[in-house]
């Protein structure tokens, strides 16, 4: 069953201003709708994160981002609470391959979905190719925007894999950064995109 | 832990002189005196003799940082951690008349609620009482249900309206003007104005700006009841933390240990435990249970500070040869209820005959607190406009006309050499008088910064038998690479390469550091590593010295993994299998000969200016920056990139906006308050200065954000003939210019 998120909260009907107003908004939509399932109160969901299921007890306003963070055990730290809106882009995660902001998703909604952060596209000792071009073109400085960064590039790169910088910045417009890291990380990507192209003709 | 050899003490005292150095306080410099060796030892050596230094490393925490896998204090959770929330006042200025916090507390999982004292609320975001919770959710929860009755006193958060008589009391029986300093000879000014060939007069204003640190203020406070305590912090002073927090639980201070392991990110906001860090201990003391108190994205705009707010009334005459006679200035520093901070004019301009007042100009906004190079962007942006304004006034290139007032030659080599890099000679010298409707415009401007260092930092450098090294200091790193630069250091002295010395830093059981504020930490910390390293490689080489026949401890050379002298060599680890068991390990005091302050650096700007729109697009900087010997030039540059970065966002789009009815900010948040993005970069060019031969460590951190601001704002000059004199340049404003520029009231500047 694909569930989305304005099913989702017609179905507990949660209080507060935007809930309230994707309620009405999709009131029509969800007319149409036969027997919406209804959670409340902490409930037991299973989430595909990485490649591994885990089984995590969360509420269901509990965002994606706090279940992976605050309730996962244990934690997935990658994907980092800055704003909790949907302005920064330091949270996001792919949801079957595609980015996301993980604050402005239910954990409940991502039940039938390939999670994937940061964690799950290379580790230290074997980084994949934009994690490598980040660290060898200094494309960090604090680092609290990195894993952000570092996932939306990655999908980006295998949607478009020769990108031009103006694509690239394109690609990056979701993303904050303040230290103030943007040329090199879009050094970065391009030259991630040569080191993927050229070693996938290998 | 086993007796390890010390460093041998000299046998008797070395003769000593006094310096003056900065300390920081709140992240702000003073400066002290302390007493210092008189002759100290070896130096650094040329700036092109390095074999790490001075080189292009890739910061040693990178690969952690871009797997997810580095730990935050955001990021911290431990067995039974409560979240922390805080409530605030919505109001301008109010009094607490009652608080009813029953019903918070009856909801399942609110564990602790704890008070502000009770004192009068200055600003709208002010905070009240705090809860403690099991999930971040709940405690929003209890947030919403407590019942706070205010009694609202009238507020006034903008200046101008705050300057008049009748304006409401920020705080009562006080004026909102307070006189804080004049200095000069105002007689001397007005009879030196009479002299000048051309007279500019006017007012440059900028907002509060916001640090916006990625990781908001907070602390996770771990104490459960017992003897001790572990507070890890999102913090720029890891000793900034300890002595507070204890006071707040009720321990000794030796007993509560502060962990930075990463932060993300602080310019300048991040010093000392905060309210965030007083409701924490609190709220963990009352729960007896580890407590998480990061602020929400909300609350870092509304209380965790920014930089002061500026108004300038700025007046210079200048004679038609391009020499500034005279200046007259009165700055007002907008800091809320806090003092602010602006630097004196005319900033590093020669000016002839000067007179300044300066005066605080209280709102009813949180305190501004220290944000890189605290006062000196607002000072900048004011005295670059000024001085731009004269040499277009007198027809005179804007180069050579900063060569004419500034009296260090510094500036003059690398005002050429950026000048080459933009192609200045591209630009039209008249403003606005390019063809067509996108108008391209160029602008320059200086800044200067200390950048020297001090002596809290104590370094520990251990070898062990096994070869392995390890350096060791409770400093932290802010992502400015000083995990990077104190292992190249240890490194380098002993011949080996990045990958052979590990680095322990940022925790107050280490060796004590200095808070990372007014760029001190590379010349604080950089010294004392060096000396311990020296001390280690002496002490191995006396040890080794009977394997390699007995050279004098000096005499035995450090360099491509092995140990040598007189013709014979061991390779490291075989060096190293001389050691006792427990290795050796050597203690490293700051030195003042290897490091220096004072730099100076330069900016120019391209832009792009849709006359149509009022759309401003950059299209280039370049930023040349002296600062000594570069420790690491990848990182180097990546904190230029960053301040001109930081410096665009001034110029062009950031500012707080309050609401002068309601008393509260109306941009508290990513979505409104403008930050720099992906979409607006232009070409970055980093040049670091290798024209200055200084072989001594100086921070240059705040040094490269201060001149792009005024560079920016000449260029949108230069492009369109108008002048913006407040900042942000929105749209709004230029196109406000071109308006009243076409009905005649102020012709375009040549």
């Amino acid at each position: 069953m694909n569930r989305s998120r304005r099913k989702f909260l017609k179905g507990v009907g949660i209080a507060g201003a935007g809930a309230a107003i994707a309620d009405h908004l999709f009131v029509e939509t969800e007319a149409k709708e036969t027997t919406p399932q209804t959670i409340s109160g902490a409930t037991k969901i299973t989430l595909d994160v990485n490649g591994q299921r885990r089984t995590v007890e969360v509420e269901p306003r509990t965002t994606l981002l706090n279940a992976l963070r605050n309730h996962l055990d244990p934690a997935v730290t990658g994907p980092k609470l800055v704003c909790d809106v949907g302005t920064c882009g330091a949270c996001t995660v792919l949801l079957d391959g595609k980015p996301a902001y993980s604050c402005l998703v239910l954990a409940v909604d991502a039940t039938n979905k390939k999670i994937t952060t940061v964690e799950g596209l290379g580790t230290q000792e074997k980084p994949n190719a934009v994690q490598a071009a980040f660290v060898e073109h200094d494309a960090l400085m604090c680092g609290f925007c990195t894993p952000g960064f570092v996932t939306t590039i990655t999908a980006y790169l295998k949607q478009n894999p020769n990108p031009s910088l103006d694509e690239v910045r394109e690609a990056c417009k979701g993303n904050f950064c303040r230290c103030g890291t943007y040329p090199r990380i879009f050094e970065a990507a391009l030259a991630a995109a040569k080191s993927s192209s050229s070693s996938s003709q290998v | 832990m086993p007796q390890q050899p010390q460093a041998t003490p000299s046998p008797s005292p070395k003769p000593k002189k006094k310096i003056r150095v900065p300390r920081v306080v709140n992240g702000v410099e003073q400066m002290v005196e302390i007493e210092v060796d008189e002759d100290s030892g070896p130096g650094w050596g040329p700036n092109d003799k390095h074999t790490l230094l001075n080189h292009r490393l890739t910061r040693v925490d990178g690969p952690v940082k871009v797997a997810g896998a580095a730990r935050y204090t955001y990021d911290q959770r431990l067995p039974g951690m409560l979240y922390g929330r805080i409530l605030r006042c919505p109001h301008g200025h109010a009094r607490v008349a009652s608080i009813d916090t029953d019903t918070a507390a009856k909801i399942p999982g609110v564990k602790a609620i704890v008070q502000a004292p009770l004192t009068e609320l200055r600003f709208a975001g002010a905070p009240v009482v705090a809860v403690a919770a099991t999930t971040p959710e709940i405690a929003g929860d209890a947030l919403r249900a407590i019942k706070v009755n205010y009694e609202v006193l009238p507020h006034v958060v903008h200046a101008a309206a705050a300057a008049r008589p009748d304006a409401p009391k920020v705080v009562a029986e006080e004026s909102n003007l307070q006189e804080k300093a004049k200095n000069g000879d105002p007689a001397k000014v007005q009879a030196a104005f009479a002299t000048a060939d051309a007279i500019v007069d006017e007012e440059y204003i900028t907002p509060r700006l916001h640090h916006a640190c990625l990781e908001t203020h907070g602390m996770v406070v771990d104490y459960r009841g017992g003897d001790t305590a572990i507070v890890y912090a999102s913090t720029q002073g890891t000793f900034t933390i300890p002595a507070d927090a204890a006071k707040e639980l009720g321990l000794e201070q030796s007993a509560v240990e502060s962990r930075v392991e990463h932060m993300g990110g602080g310019f300048g906001s991040k010093f000392g435990i905060g309210t965030e860090g007083m409701f924490a201990c609190r709220l963990s003391k009352q729960a007896k249970a580890p407590v998480k108190l990061m602020l929400t994205r909300y609350d870092e705009f509304v209380m965790a500070g920014n930089r002061s707010g500026s108004w300038q009334k700025l007046k210079a005459g200048v004679k038609n040869d391009g020499t500034i006679v005279a200046m007259q200035a009165r700055q007002y520093r907008l800091g809320g209820v806090g003092q602010g901070s602006q630097a004196g004019q005319p900033y590093i301009y020669r000016m002839g005959d000067t007179y300044r007042e300066v005066y605080a100009l209280h709102t009813n906004e949180d305190s501004a607190i220290a944000m890189r190079a605290p006062g000196h962007p607002q000072a900048s942006f004011a005295v670059e406009s000024l001085v731009d304004e004269l040499a277009y006034k007198i027809k005179m290139d804007p180069v050579a006309f900063r060569k004419k007032n500034l009296r260090d030659e510094v500036y003059h080599r690398q005002l050429d050499r950026g000048a080459k890099e933009i192609g200045w000679s591209r630009r039209n010298p008249i403003a606005g008088g390019n063809p067509g409707p996108l108008k391209r415009g160029m602008g320059c401007a200086v800044g200067t910064w200390g950048g020297g260092g001090n002596n809290q930092c104590k370094v520990d450098v251990t070898i062990s038998r096994d070869g392995s090294v390890l350096v060791a200091v409770g400093s932290q790193d802010l992502g400015t690479g000083t995990r990077t630069f104190t292992r190249a250091i240890v490194a380098e002295e002993f011949g080996l390469g990045m990958n052979d010395v590990r680095e322990q830093i940022g925790s107050s059981k280490l060796g004590s550091a200095n808070p990372s504020g007014g760029s001190t930490t590379a010349a604080s910390l950089s010294p004392s590593v060096k000396d311990a390293a020296i001390k280690a490689r002496l002490m191995l080489a006396e040890r080794v010295a009977p394997l390699l026949g007995n050279p004098k401890p000096e005499e035995v050379v450090f360099a491509n993994g092995n140990v040598s002298a007189k013709g014979q060599s061991l390779a490291w680890k075989q060096a190293c299998a001389a050691l006792p068991a427990a290795g050796i390990t050597s203690h490293g005091e700051w030195r003042a000969d290897l490091q220096s302050r004072g730099i100076h650096g330069v900016c120019f700007a391209e832009v792009e200016v849709d006359v149509e729109t009022g759309h401003v697009k950059p299209i280039k900087m370049v930023h040349v920056q002296d600062g000594g010997l570069p420790l690491n030039r990848l990182t180097l540059e990546s904190q230029i990139n960053g301040g001109m970065i930081q410096a665009l966002g001034m110029a062009l789009w950031e500012g707080r906006v309050m609401d002068a009815q309601l008393g509260m900010q109306l941009n508290p948040g990513f979505g409104d308050y403008k930050l720099p993005g992906s979409l607006e970069m232009p070409e970055l060019v980093p040049i670091i200065d290798d024209d200055d031969k200084r072989e001594a460590v100086i921070g240059i951190a705040e040094g490269c954000i201060i001149p792009a601001v005024g560079a920016v704002a000449n260029a949108v000059f230069n492009a369109t003939g108008i002048r913006v004199r407040e900042l942000p340049i929105t749209p709004d404003k230029i196109l406000m210019g071109l308006v009243s520029t076409r009905s005649g009231s102020n012709g375009v500047a040549g």
